[in-house]
């Protein structure tokens, strides 16, 4: 009871209030992320209200703003360009069905894995990517359409400092689409991109032939997007985490974001995820509980609905001036700043990541390439800490080798080389009691040593494996067990 | 002395602290254990602050902005931090002018029961005003966070009205039931009430058991040597309690308290409740 009320009344004014700047915000994303998806307008707009209305009841992050997003649209153009709109309900309903057995699976925790290089990479890509779809909106289109959008990042970005009471981006809006039907002028208006919405969305189940060919075709498509929007959805859960320093429920917003792209589906909109933009801006404006994600998407489809005559008049370069604020605002710009302090590795892991969405327009594998390398730059590092130090002994007839560091697949190698084979010796001792063995891959480098000292009719006696060995975890399963941090640590 | 043994004194910033301060220090005396002012600092991150409507990102937006909440929420809680300090100081004073021999303050950051529930832990007493600073202003008879807090904790909690005197009579509400029998054996055997007078009320219902079970108590008490009145009064058991309490000129009442679930007291009301509400004098609730 307690909590309820605190994630829904306890800010009533402010949440009412970013609820609606939220709401004009993000009617033009809405829009023009059906264009990018090839879908007619109302399908992101339907989307961008289930998904905020759904996940204000359902989501683990109270104040996170959902809708129709970029990093989802790009995943689905094919599907929809190849087998049409039912195709995509039908996904966006997968999509849903496969974010739930996500977070029950409580997947939500391998989250930690995923770097915070990999995560700015991700961020910066996307806002690559939304700029990126904004450029056939500027390509072969008469001057007007530069002049009005450079008017209207103008206004976005000059008039708040006249005033913040009143959302700017809707303060362009108004304004440009007042000029375009004031002065006549033709430029493309959103009118032009399909059907807007002229009732309530309905509830409908998707119209496709229930078969495993139906299931081929969409599941990749649905995986992909099930992992993307996870992901968007994690890092601005954490994003508002910190601006708001209160704790969220990670596992309950996976499966409600679940809930959310199911029911999406069946209203007819397009899968979507929560939204880094909006949610700067909804916390930005004051709002912190659900109710500001639920106003958002009333107020939204409200606007749209009964005001649709007039959002056709919208010229084009309006939304394309609010992707681009959009687009900026999502860029990590720190982190081009810190390229030169940051360690390469890094710097690498983060580019790459931006790297593979660009060529691809796949945010997964772009976090999926991004979270391989920062793996591989770890174990190379942890790699470079092993030495092997020797001395002779018994008036050269014996030589020990005291081994210390770690062993596994990626130092295996230096440790094989770190040995004197052709050295004519009768005995030699490898005190291997500080060195931790990780894995197969080094218990076998160790027999390699062992076999080859032999041909040279050496002598081999190894100390301390069985201490060595027991960070073999896996085999040895200590690590659940009490006293597992002194075996490892002890030597 | 033992810290796990400490009387804690819980006070926020309105005058009632005063006789909280008070009648912690009485007990804290008594029962010669140390005494702790806690207060606790709630903070509203569930509350926005927004004045920026614009609705417009732009470059290093998200960086600015953590650093323009973390700068509100540091101004704020230092202002507060600072407040509370000087008020827990001149508690702290009063208490060790009233005789209280080891006084520390705290203060916590939080929501009140949960920071109570962490620090009941290490107390034998808590002693919480019955109304606070939000009743100084609207004036209601019983606070508001009283029922959450007692119902959440387990430890004996005195909760004390606006007036200080060291209680020379106290009265049991007992009505023969496990809560109200182990109120006997603590009245028998802690310091805090040697010497003083105690009445046993029994009333309510009509019983068989009643005269058995006064007797017991009465012998459990008189085994300390204390001075004891029993006596059992048929009728509607809150009436004759604040009844009694006036008439004996009783100045603390001892019973148990919210012995029945939420749901039952949101529908009938609680005893516990309407007696905080008749009775004028402090009352020990145990659990």
């Amino acid at each position: 009871m307690q909590s309820i009320r605190q994630d829904w009344f306890s800010n009533v004014r402010n949440d009412l209030l970013s609820g609606i700047v939220v709401a004009l915000a993000l009617i033009p994303e809405a829009l023009a992320f059906s264009i990018i998806a090839g879908v007619d307008p109302k399908v992101g707009l339907y989307a961008a209200f289930s998904m905020a209305t759904v996940i204000a009841f359902t989501g683990g992050r109270p104040g996170m703003i959902s809708a129709a997003t970029g990093a989802m649209a790009l995943l689905m153009i094919t599907l929809v360009k190849q087998h049409g709109l039912q195709y995509l309900f039908a996904a966006t309903v997968l999509t849903g069905g496969l974010q739930m057995l996500i977070g029950w699976l409580g997947f939500a925790k391998l989250m930690r894995f995923v770097s915070r290089s990999v995560i700015t990479g991700f961020a910066n890509a996307l806002a690559i990517v939304i700029f990126m779809a904004q450029l056939p909106e500027l390509i072969h289109v008469p001057w007007t359409v530069y002049a009005l959008t450079a008017g209207g990042l103008g206004i976005i970005y000059l008039f708040p400092y006249i005033t913040k009471a009143v959302p700017s981006p809707l303060v362009a809006i108004v304004v440009l689409t007042a000029l375009t039907v004031l002065l006549g002028l033709h430029v493309p208006t959103v009118g032009d991109k399909g059907q807007l919405p002229d009732s309530l969305p309905i509830f409908l189940l998707p119209q496709i032939p229930l078969n495993l060919h139906t299931l081929q075709i969409i599941f990749p498509v649905s995986l992909a997007m099930a992992v993307v929007g996870l992901l968007e959805s994690m890092m601005t859960a954490t994003l508002i985490d910190d601006f708001t320093d209160t704790p969220s429920n990670k596992q309950r917003e996976c499966m409600g974001q679940g809930v959310a792209n199911i029911v999406t589906g069946c209203l007819g909109g397009m899968a979507g995820c929560a939204m880094i933009g909006q949610s700067v801006i909804n916390v930005k404006s004051g709002g912190r509980g659900r109710l500001s994600t639920l106003t958002a998407g009333v107020v939204l489809l409200i606007l749209v609905v009964f005001l649709g005559r007039w959002v056709a008049q919208i010229p084009m370069a309006a939304l394309v001036a609010v992707m681009i604020m959009v687009s900026i605002g999502t860029f990590n710009w720190g982190s081009i700043r810190n390229l030169r302090e940051h360690p390469k590795s890094s710097s690498a892991v983060m580019l790459a990541t931006v790297a593979v969405v660009v060529a691809t327009d796949n945010l997964a594998l772009g976090v999926l390439t991004g979270v391989l390398l920062s793996g591989f730059f770890f174990a190379h590092k942890v790699g470079q800490i092993l030495r092997v130090r020797s001395v002779a002994e018994d008036e050269g007839r014996m030589r020990t080798y005291t081994v210390t560091g770690q062993v596994f697949f990626a130092s295996a190698e230096r440790f094989i080389a770190s040995f004197d084979f052709k050295e004519v010796i009768d005995k030699v001792r490898i005190d291997v009691s500080r060195a931790h063995f990780w894995d197969i891959t080094a218990v076998s480098a160790l027999d390699k040593v062992i076999l080859k000292f032999r041909r040279e009719a050496t002598e081999v006696e190894v100390v301390g494996l069985n201490a060595a060995s027991a960070t073999m975890v896996d085999k040895f399963a200590v690590h659940d067990k009490d006293g597992a941090e002194d075996l490892l640590m002890s030597h | 002395m033992n810290q796990e043994n400490k009387v804690l004194a819980c006070v926020d910033q309105s005058h009632f602290a005063d006789f909280v301060a008070d009648y912690a220090a009485w007990a804290a005396q008594r029962m010669d254990a140390p005494l702790e002012f806690l207060h606790v600092i709630d903070r509203h991150p569930e509350i926005g602050s927004g004045k920026d409507h614009s609705g417009a990102i732009g470059i290093d937006t998200q960086e600015t902005l953590l650093q323009q909440l973390t700068e509100e929420e540091k101004v704020r809680t230092k202002a507060e931090r600072e407040r509370g300090r000087v008020f827990l100081n001149r508690l702290r004073e009063r208490a060790l002018a009233a005789g209280a021999e080891s006084v520390d303050v705290r203060q916590r950051h939080g929501e009140l029961v949960s920071t109570l529930v962490e620090q009941e832990r290490d107390a034998r007493l808590i002693v919480l005003g019955r109304r606070g600073a939000s009743a100084e202003s609207s004036g209601r008879d019983i606070g508001r966070h009283v029922e959450r807090v007692v119902r959440s904790l387990h430890k004996p909690i005195l909760t004390v009205t606006d007036a200080f005197k060291p209680p020379q009579r106290v009265l049991i509400a007992f009505d023969g039931s496990g809560v109200t029998r182990r109120a006997v054996d603590l009245v028998a055997s802690s310091p805090l009430f040697s010497g003083l007078e105690v009445h046993v009320l029994m009333s309510g219902k009509t019983r068989a058991d009643a005269d058995k079970k006064l007797q017991e108590a009465r012998t459990t008490l008189e085994s300390r040597g204390m001075d004891v009145v029993a006596s059992y009064v048929p009728g509607d058991a809150e009436t004759i309690i604040a009844q009694t309490v006036r008439d004996r000129a009783v100045d603390l009442l001892i019973m148990g308290a919210y012995s029945h679930s939420p749901l039952r007291t949101f529908m009938f009301g609680s005893k516990t409740t309407d007696l905080l509400r008749s009775s004028t004098v402090p009352s020990l609730l145990l659990r």
